[in-house]
């Protein structure tokens, strides 16, 4: 429901996971084997000769420091920044509009109905049910769209496709109220509350 | 166990409900179009947004120590825990200097926390929630809230008390295993036709296979 990257998460985790496999296999290898260990004291040490060669060669003149050190710095914390950033980016997607339309075409101005009156009526609505643990509504932004999404924390034994005909009836009453059918979600979930109350016997 | 072609009728008949299901849900744009298509296929996997969050705070820590190394480099200060001359030759000797079974045992863990990211990223993620059907909305529910309505039903067919039911639903499959209180009969078919009845009623997408076993020993004094 949310705009989380989900391709983007799922290559980075995957680079990630393959670099990590490759370390951990290398050192295992080398833990194990020792015609992989000859293979790659020769192989490092070859990359190292080369590596601070190029490092004698950057050096910033009148020190003996490379400037190479101040780059690979830099290209670190520009790293760091883009973690920050995809970190930013999981579960982002909560909008505050419902709706924003220009339905009078002569006249200026437009209509805005925010994501709180949806909230607030089915929330209100849903307060009175006892088969319901809890209930949040929150509206998203779905490819520029609003739409809504409704969690429901039944009760142990609530049967899930009766309380969501129920709740779907009262997404339809929201839609005569607002004047726009908006996508809507109904997750029909556990959590703490349901799963510690008593189940409802008497229904 | 006589109702082995029962639950394969309804394993035949799930299937052809699906693929009605999916169709009915293509032909009427109007309630459930394709952007709501969107929304349920994104609500049934995993984001995968906490395993990405470990990754980022991974690479963030070991970028930081980098950071600070190579920035103590640059401006000519000691090292604060290694320099980068004496940390590449220990690298490069690396079967030596270090016990081989500490180096294996670092390896294997590196390994098994490689294997954990590459395999959130390459499976599919499905989440434990079924689709339902509606008119209007978009429906999902969770396994757990499924199994909870299921034992329910079975235990009013079965007549028994709360504890005595247990039901487990998976992907394709629902298990419902009943413990008869000591001396009363638990007919088996009754189970299955309500818990049938019940999930006909439902109608999860995926439609799950329904199996019944009732244990031979009985509770005491249920």
């Amino acid at each position: 429901m949310n705009n989380t990257p989900r391709t983007l998460n799922r290559i980075l985790i995957g680079i990630l996971g393959l670099k990590l496999l490759a370390v951990g296999l290398l050192l295992v290898a080398l833990a194990t084997v020792p015609a992989a260990a000859s293979w790659w004291q020769q192989w490092s040490a070859g990359v190292w000769n080369g590596m601070s060669q190029l490092l004698q060669r950057t050096s910033i003149p009148g020190r003996q420091e490379s400037w190479l050190w101040a780059v690979l710095a830099l290209l670190l914390a520009v790293l760091i920044a883009l973690m920050v950033a995809w970190v930013a980016q999981q579960g982002k997607g909560r909008s505050s509009l419902i709706l924003a339309e220009d339905d009078a075409e002569g006249l200026p101005g437009n209509v805005r109905i925010g994501g709180g009156v949806a909230e607030q009526a089915l929330r209100a609505a849903l307060a009175e049910r006892q088969d319901l643990a809890g209930a949040t509504v929150a509206t998203y932004e779905v490819r520029g769209e609003p739409a809504l999404k409704i969690r429901l924390q039944p009760r142990q034994g609530v049967a899930p496709h009766l309380l969501a005909a129920d709740v779907s009836a009262l997404v339809e009453a929201l839609d005569a109220v607002v004047g726009k059918r908006v996508p809507v979600l109904i997750h029909i979930g556990t959590g703490a509350r349901s799963r510690f109350s008593r189940a409802e016997r008497v229904r | 166990m006589n109702n082995g072609t029962d639950v394969r009728s309804n394993g035949s008949h799930a299937a052809g409900n699906g693929e009605s299901g999916a169709v009915s849900a293509g032909s009427t744009p109007d309630p459930r179009g394709a952007g709501m298509r969107r929304i349920l296929d994104r609500e049934t996997r995993s984001s995968r947004a906490g395993v990405a969050g470990i990754a980022a705070v991974l690479v963030i820590i070991l970028c930081g120590y980098g950071l600070l190394e190579a920035g103590v480099r640059a401006i000519g200060q000691p090292p604060w825990l290694i320099d980068p001359q004496t940390a590449a030759e220990r690298i490069i000797a690396l079967p030596q200097g270090i016990p081989p079974l500490l180096l294996g045992a670092i390896g294997a863990v590196t390994a098994m926390a490689g294997l954990f990211f590459f395999l959130n990223a390459v499976l599919p993620g499905r989440r434990a929630r079924h689709l339902l059907p509606d008119r209007r909305a978009g429906v999902v529910a969770d396994d757990e809230v499924i199994a909870s309505a299921l034992a329910r039903r079975a235990r009013l067919a079965a007549n028994v008390t709360q504890e005595q039911v247990m039901v487990v639903v998976s992907q394709r499959q629902v298990v419902v295993n009943v413990r008869p209180t000591s001396g009363v009969p638990v007919s088996e078919n009754a189970v299955l036709a309500a818990v049938l009845d019940e999930l006909r009623d439902m109608a999860p997408e995926p439609m799950p296979e329904v199996r019944v076993n009732v244990a031979t020993s009985g509770v005491i004094g249920a």
